[in-house]
């Protein structure tokens, strides 16, 4: 999977933010004073409200997004640098279900970076986008037509083109949103084998289980950071409860209830 | 019937002009898969209003061998413009692209008017006059066709992925506004290459209907691709036909661009009519599957006591052993899909 | 009354009510984004208008029937597995156009008739034209001034609408015929391509001027009878083609506005743009203590 033994020695952070602020372009900062760091083979969550700045912040790391100030630093390089190693996974929602393409196809896309222009996929790619699916359990519905997959099942596809990407660097937008039990278990299976081979997991989610079970540090935003640090320590009620809004939070066991929206 | 099939391609005029549309035909075909992944049919139908005030300047200032010159430059002129403009702020995307369309359009009409041949004119441009394509005019539908064809299918993987997951693709590191400069151009250049014999009105048919009708029928793109560059020159042909059928029988002059496109959209309803019924078809399908994969124990070892007997009739002695194996596996398999 | 016997008159008052329509639902146009709609309007009633001639009924009335199945069939289209509104739209105007041309050819007077209907002849109105058009202004303006805030309560937020108890369903199609009515009045002055301009330049200049719905309405209708009367007027003095003028004189003014409107124009949005990324180190953060 990823190369985590080539990686630039053990001290070196995945991901490292030093009081950034994001802004899109012509506008002002909609996300500010993001300062924390991962370690190759640790997953931070990343928790707050819809709207609050999550999705800025892993574009921002994707390099989408320009830094109006402070540094983010991805593998050691600029996020826009370091793209060849980072691999996104967005919602599968966001995808038109109507588009002519099929699982196989979409978990290929991952390698056309690698494969470059005027090429066309060759054998090993196949393989490689083969197994990948396989992987998340998809390898009997390699040529079933994208919008025709359930929720979880494109969710899954795209995990698997991060895969087949072979990334030390993984971002997700919210992938456990609508998707059905045994995909979550598929995906947190794989979050964890990504995390075993050394590569870094950025997963924006509101489930705090998963935060609890999976990740070793948290990070809450919601217009501003409100912590960035190991989870026991920063998934507390307070924490949560600044991060949603005085009023608004609610801790019933594992669920954040917000309340007054 | 071979009278009207084959015989009046045997004139010079007639076969060139075949010839031309089935250039126009494949090239059309596969740039409108493009057109349809990325859901261009009102930037197309801009390029195609922005591309006449060319035509007009460059008919005037070199008659018609100015036409493809002048035509070339405004098109490379409104793709560049285009994929500048659509960038949002509060000048709304269609908004834009409406009013270019209409300015540009104005000023070929303003051109235009300054002529005593007015009328005759507009309508040659907007048009077309296919039957009088000549064989340099040939040659540069055909060389137009091999450009955009190749570097279409240079990017067409990256232009498939933009199309798709735009995010994905930038955050692979493509420059998206680029991959969307290529496909303009290559639309642009269709434009261009179809004034002649389709007119700048009409063209937007070629750059629509073809992969819309190969959507309705295929779930892949290699599918629609091939559909829509099949049903574009065979409406070509047929769009021949039917405008000398009219002419010959019943003396009506009917422009041939107007045939080519109802025969297109004649294959369009066919499209949605095949569609339709494959769809019904898909989903009996489905349900019997689903209704099969439910069987009831009783059913289930009735079956495979048959296969049994049936196997051994064909010589297959298979041990009871392996034959229990293979059929629990087939068990597992078929809950599966 | 005798002012009126004069052809360049009654184009005046011609551009004067086709304006004031353009502006007020090209306001509607712009917001709900029907541009390519109604592009696809003014190429599809095309063979509407033609048949009519053929066969001598009103070429309003054929204009307007063609006009409401094509809205249906863009709807139902646009439904179907793989099709967008987009394409539907696209292979729509295609048939409607190739129709209509098809149509134009069985009868005399081909070149004609089909130039008028793609760039106009406001010069060639009759009375029954003014009259129909002015009937027509005012109904849509009624209907506008009625039926304001639904329409626009509707556009910006369907599903809020349709949980308020409005018919959102009946609210587009009311928005959708009224499009049609003036595009249908709008042709015969400045013919199909060209109204495009008209409809939604305009409203777009507006827009870029102020943000409150009152006024975008009123300035949208001024710029729309300014441009028609000014388009006009240079038409006749410069000798060139009447709805093509009119329309460059709409586009010019959306171009004017476009640079020059204070709040969202060009030379107006770089100080803000300068203004935030002058010294990105400098921003400080509104939260020190963070835990």
């Amino acid at each position: 999977m990823a190369d985590g033994e080539r990686s630039a020695g053990p001290d070196q952070p995945a991901l490292s933010i030093r009081r950034a602020s994001l802004a899109y372009p012509g506008g002002g900062p909609v996300l500010t004073g993001v300062d924390g760091s991962v370690a190759p083979g640790e997953a931070v969550a990343l928790i707050g409200p819809n709207g609050g700045g999550k999705s800025t912040l892993i574009k921002g790391l994707l390099g989408l997004v320009p830094v109006v100030a402070g540094e983010i630093t991805v593998l050691g390089r600029s996020p826009a640098r370091a793209r060849r190693d980072v691999a996104y996974v967005p919602q599968a929602d966001t995808l038109d279900p109507d588009f002519p393409i099929s699982a196989a196809q979409v978990v290929l896309t991952g390698r056309y970076r690698r494969i470059g222009w005027l090429r066309r996929p060759g054998r090993t790619d196949r393989a490689i986008a083969g197994e990948a699916l396989d992987r998340v359990g998809l390898a009997h519905r390699a040529r079933t037509r994208f919008g025709e997959l359930s929720g979880g099942q494109r969710q899954r596809v795209l995990l698997a083109r991060a895969i087949a990407q072979r990334p030390r660097l993984l971002l997700l937008d919210e992938p456990f949103n609508g998707v059905d039990a045994v995909s979550q278990q598929t995906i947190l299976a794989t979050l964890a084998e990504f995390k075993r081979a050394g590569a870094a997991v950025v997963v924006s989610t509101h489930d705090l289980t998963v935060a609890h079970l999976n990740c070793e540090s948290v990070c809450l935003v919601n217009g501003c950071q409100y912590g960035f640090g190991p989870t026991g320590r920063t998934l507390t009620s307070p924490g949560l409860r600044a991060a949603y809004g005085q009023q608004a939070v609610e801790l019933r066991g594992d669920r954040v209830i917000v309340a007054g929206t | 019937m071979r009278a009207l099939l084959v015989t009046p391609f045997t004139a010079g005029f007639m076969a060139r002009a075949l010839a031309e549309l089935v250039l126009l035909g494949v090239l059309s075909g596969v740039v409108s898969t493009f057109v349809q992944l990325r859901r261009l049919g009102f930037v197309a139908d801009a390029l195609t209003h922005a591309v006449f005030p060319g035509v007009v300047v460059g008919y005037l200032a070199g008659g018609v061998g100015g036409i493809f010159p002048g035509a070339l430059a405004t098109a490379a002129l409104a793709a560049v413009g285009l994929t500048l403009l659509v960038r949002g702020g509060r000048l709304s995307e269609d908004a834009a692209l409406a009013v270019l369309l209409a300015a540009m359009f104005s000023v070929g009409v303003i051109l235009v008017s300054r002529r005593s041949s007015y009328t005759a004119d507009l309508t040659a441009f907007l048009f077309g006059r296919v039957l009088t394509v000549s064989p340099d005019q040939l040659a540069l539908t055909a060389t137009l066709a091999a450009v955009v064809l190749a570097v279409l299918a240079g990017c067409a993987k990256e232009q498939v992925f933009r199309a798709f997951d735009p995010v994905a693709a930038a955050a692979a590191g493509y420059r998206l506004r680029l991959l969307d400069l290529v496909l303009n151009l290559a639309v642009a250049l269709v434009v261009v290459a179809a004034v002649q014999a389709v007119g700048t009105v009409l063209v937007i048919a070629l750059l629509v209907v073809p992969a819309a009708a190969g959507r309705l029928v295929s779930d892949r793109i290699a599918g629609v691709t091939a559909i829509g560059v099949l049903l574009a020159v065979v409406s070509g042909y047929l769009g021949l036909v039917a405008s000398y059928a009219a002419s010959v029988t019943y003396g009506l002059r009917v422009t041939s661009a107007a045939t080519v496109v109802l025969v297109l959209v004649a294959g369009y309803l066919l499209a949605l009519a095949l569609g339709a019924t494959a769809r019904r078809r898909d989903r009996r399908r489905d349900r019997r599957r689903d209704q099969g994969g439910g069987m009831s124990w009783r059913r289930r070892l009735g079956a495979t006591a048959r296969d049994r007997y049936r196997r051994r009739d064909r010589g297959g002695g298979m041990s009871w052993r392996r034959r229990l194996g293979a059929t629990a596996r087939d068990r597992c398999r078929r809950a599966a899909a | 009354m005798s002012w009126l016997r004069d052809a360049t008159d009654r184009a005046m008052v011609e551009s004067v009510v086709v304006g004031t329509l353009a502006g007020a639902i090209g306001v509607q146009i712009v917001l709900r984004r029907l541009a390519f709609f109604t592009m696809t309007m003014t190429h599809a009633t095309f063979p509407g208008v033609v048949a009519a001639a053929v066969v001598g009924i009103n070429i309003y009335l054929g204009g307007a029937l063609v006009g409401l199945l094509v809205t249906l069939a863009v709807v139902a289209l646009g439904r179907r597995r793989g099709q967008d509104l987009t394409t539907a739209t696209g292979v729509l105007l295609s048939a409607g156009f190739a129709l209509g041309v098809a149509l134009a050819a069985a009868q005399q007077g081909f070149t004609r008739n089909l130039s008028a209907y793609l760039v106009g002849a406001i010069l060639t109105v009759s009375d029954a034209d003014l009259v129909t058009g002015a009937a027509v202004c005012v109904v849509v303006l009624a209907v506008l001034f009625a039926a304001g805030k639904e329409l626009r309560f509707a556009g910006f937020d369907p599903d809020g609408a349709r949980a308020a108890g409005y018919r959102t369903r009946l609210l587009d199609l009311l928005l959708l015929l009224l499009v049609e009515a003036v595009v249908v009045v709008v042709i015969p002055a400045v013919g199909t391509i060209l109204a495009l301009a008209l409809l939604v330049a305009p409203a777009s200049a507006a827009r870029l001027w102020t943000d409150r719905p009152g006024p975008t309405t009123g300035l949208a209708v001024a710029f729309g009878v300014a441009s028609s009367v000014a388009g006009l007027a240079l038409s006749s003095r410069y000798d060139l083609a009447a709805g093509a003028t009119i329309s460059l004189v709409a586009t010019g003014v959306l171009g004017g506005s476009l640079l020059a409107a204070p709040r969202h124009g060009v030379l107006a949005r770089p100080t803000s743009f300068r203004r935030s990324r002058a010294n990105p180190r400098d921003w400080r953060s509104t939260n020190d203590d963070l835990p």
